[in-house]
This record gives structure tokens, sequence and C-alpha cells, in this order.
């Protein structure tokens, strides 16, 4: 299992401030797809991944228990 | 030295030999909006040498609740920001040489500026500029700061040429429809942690001290109560067009740039910004509607009436800002609202 947090607007779509499913195996551009969808969310191409408080690229395999964060950067100023 | 400086000098990170280091740098601030108005006047009292402030914008009554440095007098006169931040500054510190650039941070401006820059302050409210301070950074190998923030969220990150990732590395490309303060509201409290986090940043590097520089990407809610520091050492990619090896400095390319065109006898700017992509017009009607903005729209396009402008949205980003023939103020509006 996997806890997937979410910030900013993206907490707004998804109506929760994490969920709790089963990643493990998928790529984070795989996750993102697969949220994007269910959720309706803005594209994910830009939002930044981390794992267990990590930097994570999109090619990233997600593992079982792996914490999951999405961080949309924002631009105001 | 000097009295004024003296709780500073006291504390062991800058010390006398760490304020004479402040007071013989050059600060550029691209920005003197709600996060260029905290920094400038921090670093300012500070005492740092020199304070460059670029600035397109001119002050409105909505900047008041949280843009620092400027008045109800500013509002009334239309002062342009970066001259009311000048004037306020100056007040403040004497001793700092403060240069006011009312203008458009182009690639052009900035590469002719920071030939004698020792850090760059992000305080703009888009990422086309960010793109462009990132590439002058990596070209010219001058560190800079990133922050932003939206609501009661805020993020901000160091970037060092030659040792952390850069901002292209994290994006890769510029993020449509991010959200701006114009579109998501912003509280004063989120500007002030963004400051917070830019300024003591901006004073590590300012006294050379780069082991305490943070290396993590902070973002925070202050709002919900969350707190995320990111490590950042996967972040890099070696393929990026800012950093990597081959590097082109795709920003400061004028194919890259949004272009404004004033179209003939209509009184009209278009604007097409530099990444295309869909955005949803659908979402962004939504959220301009919250805001009590006027919206019509159909599945083509969104116009939304701003003022004495218009502005007409089409889902590939380009827009039409109608009642005005000022470049500069047409790509403010556009800015405001799609980041």
């Amino acid at each position: 299992m996997n806890k997937v947090m979410f910030f900013a607007h993206l907490r707004d779509a998804v109506g929760e401030e994490f969920l709790k499913l089963n990643a493990t195996g998928k790529s984070v551009a795989e996750l993102k797809a697969e949220l994007g969808a269910i959720y309706n969310l803005p594209k994910l191409d830009t939002v930044m991944t981390a794992i267990n408080e990590e930097f994570a690229q999109d090619d990233e395999v997600i593992q079982d228990g792996d914490e999951i964060a999405f961080i949309p950067p924002v631009s105001g100023g | 030295m000097n009295e004024r400086y003296s709780r500073q000098v006291l504390f062991p990170g800058i010390g006398k030999e760490g304020q004479a280091k402040i007071r013989s740098k050059h600060v550029l601030m691209i920005g003197a909006g709600a996060l260029g108005s905290g920094n400038a006047e921090i670093l300012t009292r500070a005492g740092v040498g020199r304070l460059t402030i670029v600035d397109r914008d001119y002050v409105e009554a909505s900047n008041l609740q949280r843009q620092q440095l400027y008045t109800e007098e500013d509002v009334a006169e239309k002062l342009p920001k970066a001259a009311a931040a000048e004037k306020r500054l100056k007040a403040i510190n004497s001793d700092v040489e403060i240069h006011a650039i009312i203008g458009d941070a182009t690639p052009d401006m900035l590469e002719e500026l920071v030939k004698d820059v020792d850090i760059i302050m992000d305080a703009t409210d888009n990422f086309e500029t960010r793109m462009i301070i990132n590439d002058v950074s990596q070209k010219y190998q001058i560190p800079w700061i990133y922050g932003a923030c939206v609501g009661s969220y805020g993020m901000s990150f160091s970037i060092i040429p030659g040792k952390t990732p850069c901002l292209n590395c994290l994006l890769r490309t510029i993020p449509m429809q991010g959200l701006t303060c114009d579109t998501g509201g912003i509280i004063s409290p989120a500007v002030q942690m963004v400051i917070a986090h830019q300024s003591a940043e901006a004073l590590k590097m300012l006294v050379e001290d780069w082991d305490a520089v943070r290396t993590s990407f902070v973002s925070f809610d202050l709002w919900r109560n969350q707190y995320t520091s990111l490590k950042m050492g996967k972040a890099k990619f070696t393929g990026c067009l800012s950093c990597g090896e081959e590097r082109t400095y795709p920003y400061l390319d004028k194919e890259n740039r949004t272009k404004t065109t004033v179209l003939c006898g209509r009184d009209t700017v278009q604007i097409r910004p530099a990444s295309q992509g869909e955005i949803s017009l659908e979402k962004l009607a939504g959220q301009l509607s919250t805001l009590g903005y006027v919206v019509k729209g159909n599945p083509y396009l969104l116009s939304v009436e701003m003022g004495e402008e218009r502005m007409v949205i089409f889902n590939d980003g380009r827009a039409l800002i109608h009642g005005t023939k000022d470049l500069t103020h047409a790509k403010t509006i556009y800015q405001r609202i799609l980041g």
C-alpha cells in the first residue's frame, strides 16, 4: 500500500489531504495519469513528485510502503 | 562597525566580517510586488551595498493588503512600483545604493544587468520570467533564489549553478495555468513565510556561508498546517538545456519568448505564450467567475471583463487584450490570469 498526498489546489481538486492506494510497481508518470483521469485534475506533467520526501523523476518506480507527494509549483509573488 | 547593524553583527553567522561582505555586495531583485517589497526591505535594513529592482507594474489598491512598501498615496498617484519602492527604501536606509528600473525583465535587460551582480532574487509573478532568470543565472554563474506563493501556500528553492539542480531540471517546461494571486487569492502570512526563506538564503549567500545554504526544496501551507522539505539529490537532469552538458539557454532565445503584437487599428494586443499547450477554459472560467469576474465563453474561447480592458483567451493559451495598445501592460494583464 502507498500513501499519496496532495498540496495546494490539487488537494482541493481531490477533496482529501491524502489517499491510501496501491501504486506499487507503477511509475510516477503512470500514477499521475491514473489520478489525473479519476479526479479530473489539471495536467500533472509539471507537478513535482516526492517519494519519501525526496524529489522523484517521472520514470521512477514506486515501491511498497512508499509515501508519494504531489507538489504543484505556483507562480504568484 | 556602525551601531545600526550591531544586533546583526552579534549573530555568529554574520559577525563583523559578514557585515562587511553584505556591504560589498550587489543584489538584483526581479519584481517589486509582495515578495519584492519584503525581500528588498529586509536587505536594505541589513545594509546591502547595492540593490537593483526591476518592475513593470504600478501600485494599485489591491496591492496594499500585502505589499509592505506601498501606501495609499502611491495608489492615488499610480506610481510605478519600482519608483515607489526606491523612495521608501531610501527613506529606510540612505547607506544603500538603490537603483530602480521601470520595465519588463527581458533576457536582453537581464544579461546586461547581471554583469556585476552577486545574487538574483526572484520576486516575479510568472514562470516565463523565472525561466529567463534561470538561464541567465546558469550562463553567468550567479546564484538565484526562487520563491512563490498563492493562497496560503508557498515555496522556495536556492539555485546555485554547478551545485544544485536548476528550475528547468525540475519543471522541464513552463507550466501552463499556474495559479496566480489574481486567480487563487493570497494571504499576507504566506508571502512573509516565503520572504523569510528567501531572505535568509540571501544573507547566507551574501556572507558566503555556502555550507549553510539550504539544499532542499521547501513548500508549506499555512492554512492546512503542512510543511515539507524535499531532498533534491535526484532532481538534476543531465539532459537539461539550461544547466546540462549540451546547454543552449533556451529561454534567452527570441523564438521562445511570449510574443506580443499590437493589432493595427483595433486597440488590441495579441499575446502568444512561449509554451504552447492546451489550457482548460472550463476550469479557468469557473475560477474567474468565483472571483467575481464577468466571464463569457464557448468551447473555443473565453472572454473576461477586466475593468477597462477585455481579455479573450483561446484554448492554446493565445489571448487578445482589447482596450490597450501598451504591450507591457497587456502582458501584465495576461500573466495575472495565466501566470
